[in-house]
């Protein structure tokens, strides 16, 4: 089956096609999930090349699994979520084990006049404020409000209740913002 | 800490500068997923069987269930008259220190020795 035809076709479904041999099916949901995965990765962990191994691994735990998938019982996004997220978990312990977890992993860089610099330092300004949460607020923040779940999805993923994802996103935000605050100014957020 | 509008807001700033900036997989990555991929794919998916039980094959081995059935009633035929066993049989169990003789025809001895028969 051509690539095209194949973008209206819900993940689970190309997962049995990728069980079955299908190699379009195998490259469909390569270009549609990597991004996803390693976009969060690098969220949650901040830095590129253990991003890079995270993804590749949960999607291969993807790959191993998919035999066994049983169609309409979880989203694939959920599942690779709380793969990549566990992945992670581990990273930051051995980080953690080593010493190495207190220095920001993202560039925390000053501002140039470009609108588009403005903006790159503000998503790092914010990569490296995310980096000095506690991991469980800051995967709850990250899933809420950078990759745009619902509260449900996150507590599915997170192995939690609503009302526990709502708690960590309200604090993760309160520390965020008084983390962020004094530098409102320097990235052009700037008080009325 | 009271959360005021203006955090909201410029939160969100931050959010959004960072929704619109994703780390973008190089085409290495990509290419290094998909050939895990394919070499997934090119593996057998292993067959799944029920392991066999262990109690199967003795149970074969000894003549199955019929010879299975004779042989736990003859183990607990043994073990019922060894924790109890009946009157007669107790004679023939060796005692402590007690040692019995038993003549089973008395007066036969003689008559055997002198050729009387």
């Amino acid at each position: 089956m051509a690539l095209d035809a194949m973008s209206d076709i819900p993940d689970d479904a190309l997962l049995v096609l990728f069980a079955n041999g299908d190699r379009a099916a195998a490259r469909a949901l390569t270009l549609r999930l990597t991004p996803r995965v390693l976009a969060h990765a690098h969220r949650l962990l901040g830095d590129r090349a253990e991003a890079e191994e995270v993804a590749q691994e949960a999607m291969l735990r993807l790959w191993r699994v998919a035999p066994e998938w049983r169609q309409g019982e979880a989203k694939v996004t959920t599942w690779l979520y709380r793969v990549v997220a566990n992945l992670c978990t581990d990273r930051l312990r051995k980080r953690r084990a080593v010493g190495l977890d207190a220095a920001p992993v993202l560039a925390d860089q000053a501002l140039g006049p470009d609108a588009a610099m403005q903006g790159t330092a503000r998503a790092e300004a914010l990569h490296a404020a995310l980096a000095r949460l506690p991991a469980r607020q800051r995967q709850a923040v990250v899933l809420r409000h950078l990759e745009d779940l619902g509260n449900p999805e996150i507590a599915e993923i997170m192995e939690t209740s609503v009302e526990a994802v709502e708690s960590l996103i309200a604090r993760g935000k309160r520390a965020l913002s008084a983390d962020l605050s004094g530098r409102r100014e320097e990235l052009g957020i700037v008080d009325d | 800490m009271t959360e005021t509008n203006k955090d909201v807001e410029a939160l969100e700033a931050h959010f959004k500068a960072a929704r619109a900036r994703p780390l973008a997989p190089p085409d290495a990555l990509l290419a290094r997923v998909l050939a895990d991929a394919e070499a997934v794919q090119a593996t057998p998916a292993p067959v799944r069987t029920v392991p066999r039980r262990g109690w199967r094959p003795v149970l074969r081995a000894i003549g199955g269930w019929p010879a299975a059935a004779g042989l736990l009633a003859a183990t607990l035929a043994g073990v019922w008259i060894g924790a109890s066993p009946p009157e007669g049989i107790s004679a023939y169990l060796p005692g402590a220190d007690v040692a019995y003789i038993i003549d089973l025809a008395p007066g036969t001895g003689l008559d055997l020795v002198e050729g009387a028969l």
